[in-house]
């Protein structure tokens, strides 16, 4: 095995590492994408009903806090094993930092504004969607970045309960004790972590109204 | 225009904090609803506009209970002002103003011509600033954008919650005297709340002093200056400041009332003899002697008595007719201006039917100086 080296290795292995990487990409793009479509509306709504705030952010937190490995664990008498729990479980991770962010960016937007909106006779459906929404973006975004890049390295382990992607080619190199499998998972996954979270800051900037990023430039 | 009938408002459903409240507010006219904070003068404005809603009583718009239409429509017919300004931050100051022409459905160029109108009426170019952001511009611009938002779709009532609180005294003048011109172009009807007083006496046709949700007195800033409805706006207005505000003061503020005259049937001796117990260099001819005011008929001093042989002759035959007399409410720039151009040190007031009520002379003017000063210190 030492014979072979760690670029040897990849470029015989290409086409499974390809593979595998776009299937960790599928995963965790789909969780995100599932917990975009529940966890922005579900921020819009806690941010404007007092009353849910505190069960919702409580539920999301506990989700955070249990180890990813635990959460696995715990899923698999649920749902069993395999691709459908594994989302699942990423996309619970994913929950929290929308939410949250979606929540705080809404809230943060100044009462001014939101006064002279409804004073000049916007509905509050208008002041949601030409105000508050365009101002609370760039958090958001925010929230979906840091989702993002935390289930990119979270479905490492999701390849346990057999969800497939780089983790899969890890945790084989583990078991048979080989430094080139390993490091052929690890690496494109940070690399993976890297470049999506540097896509998403792009957007991020690209999603943050002109006022304001010029706001952010004078203010510096 | 705008009538407030027996408006109360509880927040908790236990304490008023606006209790049974009447108002009415002419088309056209300033009012400023002006109290310490907490008096309910802004609760008040925004009852209005209906972003607080009255507990109790009916607000009536051109004669209409307000509730008959939809709040959204109520607040698009009412501009609103606010001393935080509010202006989108991701719009344009142009999209700004143009926020409720859209809703409403303007077509683009429709718009831009407003906002182009709307930005030269409150004196920024609209070349420079159509496509500028709000955080490009100082406090005095974006309250100016301000305003112009509110004008966007021509209310005829405009709404202003402390609009110039937060700017600096150089601004806040500037854009109190744009406002009253622009008032003078645009006729429109203001309610204007403030804790300003001097702003409150700058602006206000009429003002509505609050306290404790009720309104103590409402009338012109002459009527709350010169006669406070009670100790409360006396202090709250400033004991003195009646004397520090020149355009308020009328000629029958500062003239003196105690005045002798004597009528014209007297004998020189007998008049020299007034005059001798008065220490008078001057004295008024008046018909007859009474207490009820008379024409002056003309003014005799101690040189023409001197100079007159005749014994038995009546003063109205000898008296100076040639005297400059001033209204009662003339301003006291004109007084003092007429003063100046006659050269006069004695000026007599008379009252509308051209009775003489008072004396203005160099120690009436003297004495408001002296008072001027006094409230200066006092404050």
């Amino acid at each position: 095995m030492n014979d072979v080296n760690f670029f040897q290795f990849v470029a015989s292995r290409s086409d499974e590492l390809i593979g595998l990487t776009i299937q960790h990409i599928q995963i965790t793009g789909l969780a995100v994408i599932l917990a975009i479509f529940l966890g922005v509306p579900v921020g819009i709504l806690i941010s404007k009903n007092k009353n849910m705030r505190s069960p919702v952010l409580g539920i999301a937190n506990i989700f955070q806090t249990i180890p990813s490995l635990a959460l696995f664990g715990l899923i698999i008498p649920l749902l069993g094993t395999g691709y459908v729990p594994s989302v699942f479980v990423l996309f619970l991770y994913a929950l929290l930092p929308i939410i949250k962010n979606t929540f705080i960016g809404i809230n943060s937007v100044g009462e001014a504004i939101i006064d002279a909106g409804r004073g000049m006779g916007m509905t509050s459906k208008q002041i949601l969607t030409k105000v508050e929404i365009p101002l609370a973006l760039p958090v958001i975004m925010g929230g979906i970045r840091i989702s993002t890049v935390i289930n990119i390295g979270t479905a490492t382990i999701a390849a346990l309960i057999g969800a497939g992607g780089l983790g899969e080619m890890i945790f084989k190199g583990i078991s048979m004790a080989s430094n080139n499998m390993v490091l052929a998972g690890a690496i494109p996954t940070a690399l993976l972590a890297i470049s999506i979270d540097k896509i998403l800051g792009i957007f991020e900037t690209k999603l943050t109204p002109k006022g304001i990023t010029s706001q952010k430039d004078t203010a510096k | 225009m705008i009538e407030l009938v027996n408006i109360s408002k509880s927040y908790d459903g236990k304490i008023n904090v606006i209790e049974n409240l009447n108002l009415h507010i002419n088309k056209g006219e300033i009012v400023v609803l002006i109290g310490e904070s907490g008096c309910g003068k802004t609760t008040t404005l925004r009852m209005i506009n209906r972003l607080n809603e009255p507990t109790g009583g009916t607000i009536l718009i051109n004669g209409e209970d307000y509730t008959k239409i939809s709040k959204i429509e109520l607040r698009r017919q009412l501009g609103y002002v606010i001393q935080k300004v509010g202006l989108m931050p991701h719009l344009t100051v142009g999209k700004n103003i143009e926020i409720i022409p859209e809703l409403k459905g303007w077509d683009k160029q429709k718009r831009k011509e407003r906002a182009y109108e709307l930005l030269d009426v409150v004196d920024l170019p609209p070349e420079e600033y159509y496509d500028r952001f709000p955080h490009e511009l100082s406090g005095g611009q974006q309250q100016r954008i301000g305003v112009a938002r509110a004008l966007a779709v021509n209310p005829d009532i405009i709404l202003m919650d402390e609009p110039f609180s937060a700017l600096d005294p150089v601004t806040r003048e500037q854009l109190q005297k744009e406002l009253l011109k622009l008032q003078d172009e645009l006729g429109k009807t203001i309610v204007f709340v403030t804790h300003d007083m001097d702003e409150a006496l700058k602006i206000g046709d009429r003002i509505a002093v609050m306290k404790d949700g009720k309104i103590l007195q409402y009338d012109t800033p002459e009527g709350i200056l010169k006669n406070p409805a009670n100790d409360f706006v006396e202090y709250f207005v400033g004991k003195n400041r009646l004397w520090k505000t020149p355009e308020m003061l009328r000629a029958e503020d500062i003239m003196h009332k105690s005045l002798v005259t004597v009528g014209q049937k007297r004998s020189p001796a007998q008049v020299i003899e007034v005059m001798k117990e008065k220490d008078l260099e001057r004295i008024f001819i008046v018909e007859t002697e009474t207490s009820k005011p008379q024409p002056p008929i003309g003014f005799i001093t101690r040189a023409i008595l001197r100079e007159q042989g005749d014994k038995n002759v009546k003063m109205s035959s000898i008296c100076n007719k040639n005297f400059v007399a001033i209204q009662h409410d003339a301003k006291m720039t004109d007084v003092l201006k007429i003063m100046e151009d006659r050269d006069a040190r004695h000026l007599p007031v008379l009252d509308d039917d051209g009775n003489l009520i008072g004396m203005i002379t160099t120690a009436s003017i003297l004495n408001l100086i002296t008072k001027a000063v006094a409230g200066e210190e006092e404050s």
